[in-house]
């Protein structure tokens, strides 16, 4: 056989095969070191710091298990949380996050290196990306061959759509989740090649470990039957699937319930049901093939594939009628969202306001993808070409992913995964035709072999003296056709059979050379793009805002922990503070105070009370403060430097909120213009200027700019020259760029007058004689 | 699950019930280790059955526990109804990686993982 | 505690046999303007001092001794007898005066017909001045006197005033009370009385007018007061006096009829009694909440608990100086409280141990922060009021019952699907060694 280059030829297979290993095991080491390094940006630009809102309290949480141990973590009833109500947090949340790190801190202190458990969660995330890396390694090695397996890790391991939600510091449930997600589809792989009910266990586990870890598991629950019936449909049905699937549903579902968050829904909620009627579909398929192979007329095969048929379509029915007669719950408001894209903005305000719950916009498929984008389609079609079992899932997998991805920015997390893989796929193709040295024979059938090794996404120099495990191959190759038999380029490969006696191949270096350049410059300007978004747009601390002076120096806006360390060095103990629901878990992780509402949103009332509270005049706001017990608000205002993410432009989401439990009280026109415009200018209607938010961001914002016209930066409009007044309110806190404001509130007049008069008669005014009260005429 | 072998032609023309015949013929055709299963899946089918009907007629309270018994019925008749389908020797050449005594090891692994969430999940 | 106060009793009954002290303080501040005279008011003042209070004087034009120093109240009781003064020093200011109240400072404040900075500052206490130049005016009981002196009968059965006095000679402004709940009237103008700016009746017919509007701009008849008390939030107690000569010795040694003294003597001790802290004081000393069969409070209580909750209220004794347990309390309530009261009861005292009350409750089936919450306001008694925050948490994972008996069949059929498959393992390993070997003979567990 022609060869464009020469292979050394004295080389043993053993030590081919040591070579190799050895090769890949670097190459993971290196792609792991890869993964955790580019999440520490945030790190060395600012500090070891807990990111953003969600994660703070997992943060609290997680240090009540340090310090308490699990039986108190497992019963925590969080009384400064949501007050009065409280949270009983062991049954609301996904405890898996806080279990790992518990346990990390537990083995570690064991060893006696005492880590902060603040350390430890910080850093969990780049850990755990590693892991993920080296379990699509694992996933994709099972698709088609090791070497698209390191493509796929070194794709996972640095594309932005993933480190965008596992930076360090992003202490999420996210971190670990994708970890779990791609080796429990890894297992179930595993499970359904080999059959064995060893894997189908342990998909089940991993699983398991994933309910506990992430709301998203419901992906899982729905891709595998999904799956599971598509191979059925097919035609595909096997007792290697009987076994898997079954195996993995039975121990799966069971462990599910354990967590007490997902309690009973397994059995009782729609976005269940498809598992279970998977399940059941697989039991009466088996059954009915075992029938059929006793039995041998045709007549009854077909009476039995009938009788299949109508026992589905009476189990789709059954499901239908228990969801519409209530026993079955239906979709919940989060998932059917993603169905109905309208249906969160009209019903469910909460989680339409919620910035990443907004369909994607399309530059940030590139942003997050860069050329991955563009392979994953064409990874999806040699999927088709190949067509086992995994490919169909890879397929299915592609397609709900990118439909997701489609209708909500969150959702990008879940399409990274599929979307490495396949590009994986489609890049380790292509190189392994390029690098192949064989040249194809004028006259002979061209033996496709497999080649390709170590394309590690490490910028290395051409390495063209790949050792291959040819000899070994080739005579596997034969029964082995299908895997990379492309035998003239990614052109040619999708309608050509690898079969042709035609001689089809690429001659000569040049061709090779300048393919092999062009893939690896690719890779190159991938590296860079995702090294750039990562450390510009998705290592930013959130808590900590970087601006940059005139003479390019970056200078650190840290008002939020200045504010929130105010609160917890001069406030008693338990001050209640009440605020927006998105600052909730930063002042209890940061200023360790008692929050009227939080980030969980669990309870739509208490969050329309305390936006009703804001959207009101200070008359009628006061006494649902007092009802509460709050003793500070604290809000934030960015008018002064430009903060665009302020309360006065979130304003209108409290309106909303609070409309909807009290349409007749807060109407939202009444803080428009006539002419419909929102102002806070002189303009602003009187429903707006009297309503307390608008007081607090104001309240002596114009004496800032000394006589001159008081400008609100975020707005763009002017303040007017008098600004509103507090009556019920004391101003506390005010941080250094006016980023947050915090306000006392005042107790009850010691006189019994109501505050407004009281105040009015602290400064000096004297109040209308008033003629005695009228009593009752006497009667003649 | 295909079985053992197709069955014997006892049931053509004999006079002899269907059921009977099929009854025979599975008898004589399926091996000792296959019978012990079939007569262990018999039971759990039997034990499930029993808790469905006690959930449905009578009352399903505790759920948790009525959904852990059920559940070890059907997890335990699944992982031996797998068990069956990988040692059964005409199906010898899908599970190629599965040697028949690997097959009860998974079998034992998976009883012992189910069991013990069972248990976790009963009271 | 109370042991050693049955031990204090003789001791301190010996030594202050006749003294009647404040429970905030002795140190008096007396404002007199300078046109009043000190030997006018000598009895008054006498009595006081006879207490054991300290007073000292000073003109309101005076700069020193200054009330608040520093923001700290210098004086525990300030008397303001400058009915007439138009200015006053820098520090004596209607913003300053309610201040002082804020410090728990008690007030004693004498009106006159004029126009001073002190009737606007009675107008934030709800009480309504006749327009200025309109003192009392009553024509019966027939009299020496003239018309603008008007003997009183001080109320009968009344907490704080003693029983059975003479009437009272009183000439000053009366005062219309708002709808505050905190005004405590002390002497209720008679029937016949109305306010009017002359002898002469020339007002007459407004007055009936006003009379038949329902009232309105009327200030007539027995729903007017004289003497007011206030107490304010913080228990600091204000009395608004219309007139400064019913303290006066001239009053006080007037006769009201043949041989009979009026009762302006008693009557100004026990305002000046109840106003300086001295009578009518509770005060809650400490309160306990525990689980019904233990002794020690709890963190936390779980839901559906038995809670007791026990609040000990003494009184204050101005005779012996000392607080002493207090169960006259019949209607003392306990809310348990979260937004709104879920839990509302009586308070009772417990027979046999003075000062203690005690309730037992069940608390609610809902989680969440609760809590006990007394909030005793009486007209003419402290305020008590007490709030301790308690969170209620739902049972722990394991305070669930263990076994439930209805579960039965799901535990025999658990139970039986173990005991199935480890019956099953045996015989299939035991099946084993019987049938030849297809493969190794070694079996993995």
């Amino acid at each position: 056989m022609p060869l464009a280059y020469s292979l050394p030829s004295d080389l043993s297979p053993a030590t081919v095969t040591n070579t190799s290993s050895l090769l890949r095991i670097i190459a993971l080491a290196l792609i792991s070191g890869a993964a955790i390094a580019s999440r520490l940006f945030a790190v060395v630009n600012f500090e070891s710091i807990i990111h953003e809102f969600d994660p703070w309290f997992n943060y609290r949480a997680t240090k009540v298990l340090a310090e308490k141990g699990f039986y108190a973590f497992w019963n925590w009833f969080d009384h400064t949380a949501w007050y009065p109500l409280g949270r009983v947090v062991g049954g609301t949340i996904y405890p898996g996050l806080m279990a790992t790190s518990g346990v990390i801190y537990n083995v570690l202190h064991a060893l006696n290196l005492p880590v902060d458990i603040r350390n430890i969660c910080v850093l969990l995330a780049p850990g755990f990306s590693a892991l993920t890396a080296w379990s699509t390694y694992m996933f994709t090695k099972e698709l088609k061959d090791e070497s698209a397996g390191l493509l796929a890790a070194a794709f996972i391991g640095i594309a932005p759509g993933y480190i965008s939600r596992s930076v360090a510091g992003s202490y999420d449930n996210e971190a670990i989740a994708i970890f779990l997600l791609m080796f429990t589809f890894y297992s179930w792989i595993k499970a359904l090649k080999t059959g064995s009910a060893f894997f189908g266990t342990l998909t089940a586990l991993f699983y398991f470990y994933m309910v506990a870890a992430w709301g998203g598991y419901a992906f899982i629950t729905n891709m595998i039957p999904l799956h599971a019936l598509t191979l059925i449909l097919m035609g595909r049905f096997s007792s290697r699937l009987y076994v898997a699937y079954s195996s993995w549903y039975a121990i799966g579902t069971l462990a599910s319930m354990q967590v007490p968050f997902v309690g009973f829904q397994p059995v009782r909620t729609s976005e269940h049901m498809a598992a279970l009627g998977v399940f059941g579909l697989l039991q009466i398929v088996a059954f009915a093939e075992l029938v059929r192979a006793h039995v041998s007329s045709r007549q009854f095969q077909s009476i039995l594939f009938g009788s299949v048929i109508v026992i589905g379509v009476l189990g789709v029915l059954a499901f239908a009628g228990l969801t519409y007669k209530g026993w079955i719950a239906p979709w919940t408001g989060r998932f059917y969202s993603l169905w109905d894209t309208g249906y969160a903005k009209k019903y469910i305000p909460i989680i339409a306001s919620v910035s990443e719950h907004q369909p994607t916009a399309w530059p940030s498929f590139f942003m997050d993808l860069q050329f991955l984008i563009f392979l994953f389609p064409a990874g999806v079609i040699l999927c088709f070409r190949e067509l086992r079992d995994e490919h169909v899932f890879v397929i299915i997998y592609a397609v709900v992913a990118s439909y997701f991805a489609g209708v909500m920015v969150r959702l990008m997390l879940t399409l990274t995964p599929v979307v490495c893989v396949a590009a994986a796929v489609a890049f380790s193709s292509l190189l392994d035709t390029y690098i192949d040295p064989v040249e194809p024979e004028v006259s002979e059938v061209a033996v496709p072999v497999t080649g390709g090794d170590s394309s590690a996404a490490s910028p290395a120099t051409v390495d063209g003296a790949v050792s291959s495990k040819k000899a070994k191959k080739a005579a596997a190759a034969v029964a082995d056709a299908s895997s990379t038999g492309i035998a003239s380029g990614i052109v040619a490969a999708i309608g050509g059979q690898s079969k042709s006696p035609k001689a089809r191949g690429i001659f000569g270096l040049d061709t090779r050379f300048l393919i092999v350049v062009n893939a690896l410059g690719m890779l190159l300007f991938f590296v860079l793009h995702c090294t750039y978004v990562t450390s510009s747009a998705y290592s930013s601390p959130s808590v900590v805002l970087a601006s940059q002076n005139p003479d390019g120096s970056q200078h650190i806006i840290d008002d939020f922990r200045e504010a929130y360390y105010w609160l917890r060095q001069n406030t008693p103990q338990d001050a209640v503070v009440m605020s927006w629901w998105d600052y909730g878990y930063q002042i209890a992780g940061m200023a360790d105070r008692p929050t009227l509402v939080d980030n969980n949103t669990w309870n739509n009332t208490h969050i329309a009370t305390v936006g009703k509270a804001m959207s009101s005049p200070e008359e009628v706001a006061y006494p649902i403060l007092r009802k509460h017990d709050v003793d500070y608000v604290l809000i934030i205002f960015g008018g002064l430097i430009g903060y665009s993410g302020d309360d006065i432009n979130k304003f209108l989401w409290m309106v909303r909120i609070a409309q909807g439990v009290w349409p007749d009280e807060i109407q939202e026109p009444n803080y428009f213009t006539p002419k419909g415009e929102y102002r806070i200018d002189d303009a602003a209607s009187p429903t707006m200027k009297n309503s307390l938010m608008y007081k607090m961001s104001y309240y002596r914002f114009a004496e800032l700019f000394g006589g001159s016209q008081a400008v609100d930066r975020v707005r763009g409009q002017q303040v007017p020259k008098t600004g509103p007044t507090l009556d019920y309110l004391d101003e506390a806190f005010t941080s250094e760029n006016w980023i947050v404001r915090i306000y006392q509130v005042k107790k009850e007049d010691l006189l019994g007058r109501d505050l407004k008069t009281a105040n009015a008669f602290a400064n000096g005014k004297k109040r209308k004689k008033s003629k005695p009260l009228a009593r009752r005429k006497a009667l003649a | 699950m295909p079985a053992a072998k197709i069955a014997p032609s006892k049931t053509a023309g004999s006079s002899q019930s269907p059921l009977l015949s099929l009854w025979k013929a599975y008898y004589e055709s399926t091996s000792t280790r296959l019978k012990t299963i079939d007569a262990f899946l018999v039971f759990l089918m039997l034990s499930g059955i029993i808790q469905f009907l006690y959930c449905v007629l009578i009352t399903n309270f505790p759920f948790n526990a009525f959904l852990a018994g059920f559940a070890s019925c059907v997890g335990q008749f699944v992982l031996a109804a797998s068990l069956r389908a990988q040692v059964n020797p005409a199906n010898r050449s899908e599970f190629k990686d599965v040697s028949p005594e690997r097959a009860f090891a998974d079998f034992a692994l998976g009883s012992i993982v189910l069991h013990f969430f069972v248990y976790n999940f009963l009271g | 505690m109370r042991f050693l106060r049955t031990l204090l009793f003789p001791l301190v009954a010996l030594t202050s046999l006749a003294l009647a002290r404040s429970s905030t303080g002795d140190t008096v501040l007396v404002l007199l303007e300078p046109s009043l005279k000190k030997e006018n008011f000598s009895i008054f003042f006498g009595d006081l001092e006879k207490k054991g209070y300290k007073l000292t004087f000073r003109s309101p034009k005076d700069t020193t001794p200054e009330i608040i120093k520093d923001d700290v109240a210098q004086f525990a009781h300030v008397v303001v007898f400058a009915p007439e003064t138009k200015t006053f020093a820098g520090d004596i200011t209607p913003q300053t005066l309610v201040s002082l109240l804020s410090k728990k400072t008690n007030l004693l404040l004498a009106l006159s017909p004029k126009q001073t900075p002190l009737s606007s500052l009675a107008a934030e206490f709800t009480l309504i001045l006749p327009p200025p130049g309109t003192p009392l005016i009553s024509h019966f009981p027939k009299r020496d006197t003239p018309a603008t002196v008007v003997p009183v009968e001080p109320p009968r059965a009344h907490h704080i005033i003693s029983d059975g006095l003479a009437p009272v000679w009183f000439s000053g402004v009366p005062q219309a009370l708002g709808n505050s709940p905190m005004l405590v009237p002390l002497l209720q103008a008679p029937p016949q009385a109305f306010a009017s700016d002359a002898d002469s009746d020339s007002g007459a017919d407004a007055l009936v007018e006003a009379a038949e509007k329902s009232g309105e701009g009327l200030w007539a008849g027995s729903s007017l007061s004289l003497v007011t008390g206030f107490q304010a939030l913080s228990n600091a107690r204000a009395t608004w006096v219309g007139g400064i000569e019913i303290f006066s010795d001239e009053y006080i040694n007037k006769e009201i009829s043949k041989g009979v003294k009026s009762g302006n003597r008693q009557f100004v001790k026990d305002v000046a009694a109840w106003t300086f802290q001295e009578a009518n004081v509770l005060r809650i000393d400490t309160v306990e909440h525990h689980r019904v069969n233990e002794t020690l409070p709890r963190e936390t209580y779980t839901i559906n608990n038995q809670v007791t909750y026990t609040a000990y209220i003494s009184q204050y004794d101005p005779e012996l100086d000392l607080w002493e347990p207090y169960s006259g309390i019949n209607d003392l309530q306990l809310e348990f409280t979260m937004l709104d009261p879920h839990i509302r009861t009586s308070l009772p005292p417990v027979a046999g141990e003075p000062g203690k009350y005690s309730v037992s409750f069940r608390v609610p089936d809902r989680h969440g922060v609760f809590k006990f919450n007394v909030d005793y306001k009486r007209k003419g008694w402290s305020y008590l009021s007490s709030t301790t925050v308690v969170p209620i948490v739902p049972p722990r994972h394991d305070e669930y019952p263990r076994f439930l008996s209805a579960a039965w069949p799901y535990y025999a059929g658990a139970f039986s699907t173990s005991a199935a498959f480890l019956l099953f393992v045996a015989l299939w390993l035991a099946g084993d060694e019987r049938e030849p070997k297809k493969g190794k003979g070694s079996k993995a567990e």
